[in-house]
């Protein structure tokens, strides 16, 4: 049986590595886009890119979203809270009664 | 015997707890919350109406102040008749029942009966509430077709929520009712 446990591993920094740097490279890649007039990106040939807009468009709405899920994510787990007059504070089917035999001192009860 | 003791509530704020023994089968708890101060109610109605007249400033409408007005009263009478719980009784009769009554600020009084052949037990336990977690006291109902199952759970003392402290005195007397019938 493997055991699995977040220590770290020589694989995992070359991983964590190759993502940092595809990371910083997709960013670069973002800015150049984001920067460059249309006119320049239309003579070398790439035309068929979305609008400038969405340069700043979709940063805020991905911010805009992990805000929303934020607040989503406490109501949520809020609304699924028992309430106090509900019978699932006390007990649920998998719950045993306790046994009422004695036991000797010493043992442990079954 | 009539005890008075400061407690508190879960977040804080001072309540005070009554115990009346009538015999020694009957107790009464009652658990009062402090009335609304006049100070809250003053800042607040100053607020609403400085917010009022800023909006007129700006729209000049009339209707705005008129209409604050009317909302801050119908709010406060509402609030005072519905939501603002003035003091909570639990009257412990061993072998006949249960009767809580919570009394609002208005003077309207709401009370249930819970009779002793549906009792199951009295316990404190402890539940989350929206970010924290609490005790509170409640009675376990049972089904008389049924003995040995929970059937419904009625927590008490839901408005003023009293600590540890103040249930475990309620709780101690109760037990030792239901231990003698």
């Amino acid at each position: 049986m493997v055991v699995n446990s977040p220590s770290p591993l020589p694989e995992r920094a070359i991983y964590g590595f190759v993502l940092y740097l595809g990371s910083q490279f997709g960013f670069f890649l973002y800015c150049l886009w984001a920067f460059i007039p249309e006119e320049w990106l239309h003579s070398i040939g790439l035309t068929y890119w979305p609008q400038k807009y969405w340069a700043l468009a979709a940063p805020i709405y991905l911010l805009v979203t992990l805000v929303i899920i934020l607040v989503l994510l406490f109501g949520v787990n809020m609304n699924n809270t028992a309430p106090l007059d509900s019978l699932d504070n006390m007990t649920d089917v998998y719950a045993k009664g306790q046994k009422t035999t004695d036991c000797t001192k010493g043992e442990y009860p079954d | 015997m009539m005890e008075d003791e400061t407690f508190t509530d879960i977040s804080g704020k001072a309540i005070s707890l009554s115990c009346q023994d009538h015999s020694s089968l009957c107790k009464e708890f009652v658990v009062s919350v402090p009335k609304v101060s006049i100070g809250k109610v003053m800042v607040y109605t100053c607020c609403v109406w400085l917010l009022a007249y800023a909006v007129f400033f700006f729209t000049e409408n009339t209707a705005v102040l008129s209409s604050a007005i009317f909302i801050t009263l119908v709010g406060m009478m509402l609030h005072i008749h519905f939501v603002k719980v003035d003091h909570e009784t639990l009257l412990f009769i061993g072998s006949l029942g249960i009767q809580l009554s919570s009394s609002y600020a208005s003077g309207r009084e709401t009370t249930t009966f819970i009779e002793m052949g549906k009792i199951k037990d009295i316990v404190i336990n402890e539940a989350i509430y929206m970010h924290q977690i609490i005790y509170y006291l409640c009675v376990l109902l049972k089904d008389p077709s049924e003995p040995n199952a929970v059937a419904h759970v009625v927590p008490l003392f839901q408005s003023s929520k009293p600590r540890l402290n103040c249930l475990v005195k309620v709780y101690k007397s109760c037990q030792e009712i239901l231990s003698k019938c």
